[in-house]
């Protein structure tokens, strides 16, 4: 296939999170996959305990200006994820730029974490940078619902908003938008949440179109970590394969997630032993026994065509 | 073991580098151990923009103290318990001696723990890491070591002893057999190969105790094709899937070692093809070019046709 991935996030030494969630599918579906480690932890922080440490922002400029002194500074994608401080954020959006220098074909992935239900969970200061500078650069983003509001500065409380606020960030840069989750009212009741999706194509005599779409996804009884780093990596795999149908991409991506999910909640479960809550131990992503649905997912949710 | 749902069930501590680019330490053994189904836990002992043969390289190194930390935060959440250790390439004494420490921690915790070594040293007669990490893999890691890959420099390094002979190939890995690990397989030697020239002799030795104390020693001898091209990165594959062959054969080198030369050779083999297309008739590929083609070789790594045969000695 020989498609080239730069991928930019935290590694663990256990556990799935970050290049570690991302990498191992990726290179499964055949990418050659190059990553920069923007932290190295003991596991993630949802433990007990972490330990570990960090990249700044000037050690990610000395990696890069190694791959760009040997001239290998051409990629087809860049996938990046969460990220705590700005400086190293911003020495992200130039490392895009200049990639997109040597390949205007690039298509930037970014998942731009802030926080969920209604909370930040980075520092306050990454959200201009973001707004301003990180998603005029992206082609997909994979906001969650209150990341949507924040970018947009305005609240989902219908399919109608949610529809004017994919919109207004595709006016910010990307031609693909993806919410994820919201607290939108499922027609199939409250065992499952809504996902959206939005993409402009351009079609062969040159007018663009928009695909949008709806998702329904069964709600699992657990707190995963990790999950949204697989999901942006499997939806820059899906959208490889379809890149002109979000419908197609979305239901293999979430698939994967349905597959990867029920796997570990039914492993999580038992091992913990029966009335036992799973630990976070327990509760990591069952990815290598995945790989057989990774390479292949059967099509268990169907997307909506709005 | 085999957990509910038929999964291998199976953890490997992997304390590598990393580089951003290309297949070498942590980025060549993880991948395969990962599709042959192994949990791996990767420690990065640096992060490389790509390995040292390029005409450059940046990036970072983790000092044994934090390597100790990263350790200390797996033993904090009680997970440390692995099934394998494996090392390979490092350059610094400090960090190497904290390794040691680790594996023996991690063999009190599970009595079981089989450590994959490959002592890098050097080869073709002379070291290329500092010297003093001689006697600390001669004294410290070896001695706690299950497996070891050494070339037939790194061999007669660790035991004083010239190979010229098969015969003295035989006592070097007996020698280490006493030295601790109960599997040696020198990767590659100067050995004059039975089928001619463009061959190189690799030979193994697993020493296996009985329940009744007594012991004995499996040997074979296994002629692989040579490669008219400087590889990276291969001796960190083969040392990953030895550890994920004589998992499968445990008391079987023979079939250990030529499921494990023979992933060697299909991804040899594709990598070549490759680099030779990229770079064009006459012209020799560059280290770029050279990279692994791993993730292109999938399938042969989860079930490689055997392609050579180990004679048993």
């Amino acid at each position: 296939m020989d498609c080239r991935v730069l991928s930019i996030q935290s590694h663990v030494v256990r556990g799935y999170v970050g290049n570690k969630s991302a990498t191992f599918p990726l290179q499964v579906l055949g990418f050659e996959v190059d990553s920069i480690n923007s932290v190295q932890f003991s596991n993630h922080t949802g433990y007990e305990h972490w330990k570990g440490q960090v990249l700044t922002a000037d050690e990610l400029h000395v990696l890069y200006e190694g791959i760009r002194l040997n001239k290998l500074n051409h990629y087809d994608y860049m996938l990046t994820g969460y990220t705590r401080d700005v400086s190293f954020l911003e020495m992200v959006v130039d490392i895009v730029e200049e990639l997109k220098g040597t390949n205007p074909s690039l298509v930037y992935v970014c998942d731009p974490v802030m926080g969920d239900n209604g909370a930040m969970y980075v520092p306050e200061a990454l959200l201009p940078v973001y707004k301003e500078k990180v998603v005029p650069v992206a082609d997909i983003i994979t906001p969650n619902q209150f990341e949507a509001e924040l970018l947009t500065g305005r609240k989902i409380s219908t399919e109608k908003d949610a529809v004017e606020a994919m919109d207004l960030l595709h006016e910010m840069g990307p031609d693909t938008v993806v919410i994820t989750s919201s607290d939108l009212l499922s027609s199939l009741g409250d065992q499952y949440l809504v996902a959206l999706g939005s993409q402009i194509t351009v079609k062969a005599d040159g007018t663009k179109e928009k695909q949008r779409i709806r998702m329904d996804i069964p709600r699992v009884d657990a707190v995963f970590v990790g999950t949204g780093d697989l999901f942006a990596a499997m939806l820059l795999a899906w959208t490889h394969h379809h890149p002109n149908n979000l419908k197609a991409a979305c239901e293999k991506t979430v698939s994967v997630m349905q597959h990867v999910i029920k796997r570990t909640i039914t492993y999580a479960k038992e091992v913990a032993g029966p009335d036992c809550r799973p630990s976070p131990a327990q509760l990591e992503l069952r990815m290598v026994q995945s790989k057989g649905d990774i390479e292949d997912p059967a099509i268990t949710v169907e997307a909506v065509l709005l | 073991v085999i957990k509910p749902g038929g999964s291998m069930e199976c953890r490997v501590l992997s304390i590598q580098s990393h580089v951003v680019r290309g297949y070498v330490g942590n980025k060549s053994a993880s991948f395969p151990l990962q599709v042959m189904g192994f949990e791996v836990d990767s420690i990065n002992s640096v992060q490389f923009s790509n390995h040292t043969g390029y005409a450059h390289w940046k990036g970072q190194v983790l000092t044994a103290d934090e390597l100790h930390v990263l350790y200390e935060g797996i033993k904090l959440n009680n997970v440390n318990h692995y099934d394998y250790v494996l090392t390979g390439y490092t350059r610094d004494t400090s960090f190497l001696e904290m390794v040691v420490d680790i594996v023996q921690e991690l063999k009190r915790a599970n009595p079981n723990l089989v450590y994959v070594c490959d002592p890098v040293l050097g080869d073709h007669g002379s070291m290329y890491v500092p010297q003093n990490l001689y006697p600390v893999y001669k004294d410290k890691v070896v001695p706690v070591a299950d497996i070891i890959t050494p070339n037939q420099f790194e061999a007669e390094l660790l035991t004083g002893k010239n190979i010229s002979t098969e015969k003295d190939a035989v006592e070097v890995m007996d020698l280490l057999h006493n030295m601790g690990p109960d599997t040696v397989v020198i990767t590659s030697s100067d050995l004059p190969p039975r089928l001619g020239d463009r061959f190189l002799v690799s030979l193994g030795s697993q020493r296996i105790v009985m329940p009744d104390g007594t012991s004995t020693t499996q040997r074979i001898r296994i002629e692989v094709p040579k490669v008219d091209a400087v590889f990276v990165g291969t001796g960190d594959l083969f040392a990953a899937m030895l550890l994920a062959w004589t998992h499968h054969y445990p008391t079987d080198l023979k079939t250990a070692c030529e499921k494990t030369f023979s992933v060697m050779h299909h991804v040899i083999q594709r990598t070549i093809s490759y680099a030779h297309e990229m770079a064009g008739p006459g012209r020799r590929p560059s280290p770029a070019q050279l990279e692994l083609r791993m993730v292109q070789s999938k399938a042969d790594i989860e079930d490689p046709a055997i392609v050579m045969e180990a004679t048993v000695l």
